[in-house]
């Protein structure tokens, strides 16, 4: 089997076995049955004793073939209000980037709780969208009032 | 004449470009001495006093760049007791600035290393290893006998994972100085040793290349010949604070002429900066500049440019509603019941809206004067080009028919080839001379301008003849390559003398 089924089959594993609290990451059922592991539904939820306390937002984790070689694509479904989540919702962060901070060895689980740390910590060095980079910079109530509106609109069901 | 032109050629130019600029009096005495000894005496320019628009640098093959990188490193290797693959990562870190590194170590070792990607545990060798009951964190495998290897820093995963990281740094991403430890957040470089043990003798190869393609991208003295496909890079202690007064032109071993400056083509005698400011002048305006002087002129009143796009010389200004004649440039009501018929050339309206306007066009003019040469220069380097192909066949030719050997029809390579060179220098004078301020000084340089410019037709001329003709015209043609060749060296020795010296007055700030 290929490294890269091999090593989400693994991840599959660990994940099941053991993982932090309110997280989901599973893979996608396949159009033809079975799994998709190179497609993963997953969800973060909000920090607690931060603004972004109690959301819970869905994310899709798409691994390249050339997994763990090069990173997955990771894109908030549907897009987020944060200055490092593109329009398309893809996220920017170091550890997402082959050039930059990834490695083979990183786990799902170190990059959905990377992710997470992002939500609250956002990086004002590479801002991704124009909306909310601009009210993080200029206009901290406006932001974080639109923050508390992402999170009403991402609830757990 | 012939020893005043030597007297030129030669002033100073024993002279070390670099940092000897007080000593000229004293060369020039020197030079006098040497002047009847000169002219005829070729044997001293081939074997080369070195002249003042030459720089002293040197061609490096690849081996000859890895043995300089060896060399380094060891050197350091000596200072600081470490591990050469260790040295050439931390000399790779500080962009071979040695003494800055040595430095930086000795006062604080530890801070150095980390920062380099290094850490200071040296202890173990690099070997694989089979660790019981271990699983790889890439690829999750577990199996007993599993190959393993860790650098240094104790991140341990399975040579396979290493190796297809590995390759995949240096194959798709071109990364060699600075590839980090696969374990997150390490930052730890893989050094030369590591590599080996672990990748194939094709990838080593292609790591060793990028190692020195990031050698001499680090430093200010090298840089690559910027002709395709030539491996080489040049060698010159010329710094980008001195190409005000040098313009440091390099031959490759591939034949190759280029500014060790800028790295574009050979631009002697114009220094970069002119260069870059012209190439971008032309780009520019040359094109709209020509058209305009052909097609407009410019109303004498409010100076709008105007073009004639009807036959009646009865003028009207768009802008200012000045009403004026096409052909004299003066009032029209000056015309009187003669209208649309100019014959007024005398009048006075006319003689000073003319005069203003040729002021306003004048440095148009000097533009395209200066333009069209240079541009004419260009072209014709580039005929010279198909003319030196069609050289390599009259020379067949010549052979056949006259039953001259193979040695004895050279002059005529030798011919074309000085041809095209004297075309690029002229080509260059002329945006050189577009910047100058009118003195004495570019007299001189229009003169010496001219004589090459002259010499360089001549020769130019002598391509044109028949090729049952040029047996007989040999020394003619011998006698005029030398000439070109001669003429060339004195316009260069001369501008490259007054730049150095700082002489040359400019029309504009650079």
């Amino acid at each position: 089997m290929s490294l890269c089924q091999n090593r989400l089959q693994e991840e599959r594993k660990q994940w099941r076995r053991d993982h932090p609290f309110g997280f989901v990451a599973k893979p996608k059922r396949a159009p033809q049955g079975g799994l998709d592991l190179k497609n993963w539904e997953c969800a973060i939820p909000g920090k607690a004793n931060t603004l972004w306390e109690g959301g819970l937002f869905k994310i899709d984790l798409i691994f390249p073939d050339e997994y763990p070689t090069k990173p997955p694509k990771c894109k908030f479904t549907p897009p987020l209000f944060h200055p490092n989540v593109y329009p398309s919702g893809t996220v920017c962060l170091s550890i997402l980037n082959e050039e930059e901070g990834w490695r083979p060895a990183i786990t799902i689980k170190q990059l959905l709780l990377g992710i997470q740390d992002l939500l609250d910590d956002p990086n004002p060095e590479s801002p991704a969208q124009a909306d909310a980079y601009n009210l993080f910079k200029k206009d901290r109530p406006a932001y974080e009032r639109k923050v508390r509106i992402a999170v009403k609109e991402n609830q757990p069901n | 004449m012939d020893s005043d032109d030597e007297f030129m050629s030669d002033v100073s130019s024993q002279d070390d470009f670099l940092g000897t600029q007080g000593s000229d009096d004293e060369s020039l005495g020197e030079d006098f001495d040497d002047l009847d000894a000169g002219f005829s005496d070729d044997k001293d320019l081939i074997k080369h006093k070195k002249k003042p628009y030459e720089v002293e640098y040197k061609v490096l093959d690849p081996h000859d760049i890895d043995q300089e990188q060896l060399g380094q490193v060891n050197e350091v290797c000596a200072i600081l007791g470490l591990p050469p693959e260790s040295v050439a990562i931390l000399l790779r870190f500080g962009r071979w600035n040695k003494e800055k590194l040595i430095e930086s170590y000795m006062e604080h070792p530890e801070e150095t290393l980390e920062e380099a990607g290094l850490g200071s545990n040296f202890e173990g060798t690099a070997k694989t290893e089979i660790v019981p009951g271990f699983m790889c964190d890439i690829c999750c495998e577990d199996r007993d006998d599993l190959e393993t290897y860790a650098m240094r820093c104790g991140h341990r995963y399975c040579v396979d994972c290493y190796r297809h990281y590995l390759g995949q740094k240096i194959k798709e991403e071109g990364e060699a100085a600075r590839i980090q430890c696969p374990g997150d957040g390490c930052n730890r470089i893989v050094d030369s040793k590591s590599l080996d043990l672990l990748v194939t003798k094709e990838l080593q190869g292609r790591y060793r290349e990028l190692l020195t393609r990031t050698y001499v991208d680090d430093k200010e003295n090298l840089k690559w010949c910027p002709a395709p496909n030539c491996q080489y890079a040049i060698d010159c202690g010329v710094k980008n604070r001195d190409l005000r007064r040098i313009v440091p032109t390099v031959r490759c071993f591939c034949k190759h002429e280029f500014c060790f400056g800028c790295s574009l083509s050979d631009h002697q005698p114009a220094p970069c900066t002119l260069v870059k400011m012209w190439l971008q002048k032309c780009e520019d305006d040359s094109e709209t500049a020509n058209w305009i002087s052909a097609n407009t002129k410019e109303c004498t009143k409010c100076n709008s440019t105007i073009e004639k796009n009807g036959g009646c010389n009865h003028m009207t200004c768009r802008k200012c509603k000045y009403e004026f004649c096409w052909m004299c440039m003066g009032l029209w009501s000056e015309h009187g019941t003669s209208w649309y018929n100019c014959n007024r050339y005398e009048e006075k309206s006319g003689a000073d809206a003319r005069s203003a306007q040729a002021k306003s066009r004048s440095s148009l003019e000097r533009y395209l004067h200066y333009y069209n040469r240079y541009a004419n220069h260009e072209q014709s380097a580039k005929l010279d080009k198909d003319l030196y192909l069609k050289t390599e066949k009259k020379m067949t030719s010549l052979q056949s028919q006259s039953g001259l050997s193979w040695i004895e029809v050279q002059f005529l390579d030798t011919a074309s080839q000085a041809l095209q060179q004297c075309r690029q220098t002229l080509k260059w004078t002329y945006a050189f001379a577009f910047y100058l301020a009118r003195n004495n000084l570019t007299e001189i340089f229009e003169d010496n301008q001219k004589d090459l410019e002259m010499a360089v037709e001549s020769l130019s001329e002598m391509f044109e003849k028949p090729v049952a003709d040029l047996a007989e015209l040999k020394v003619d043609i011998l006698d005029k390559t030398a000439y070109c060749n001669k003429r060339r060296v004195i316009l260069l020795s001369d501008t490259a003398e007054n730049l150095k010296n700082g002489e040359w007055s400019f029309n504009i700030d650079w």
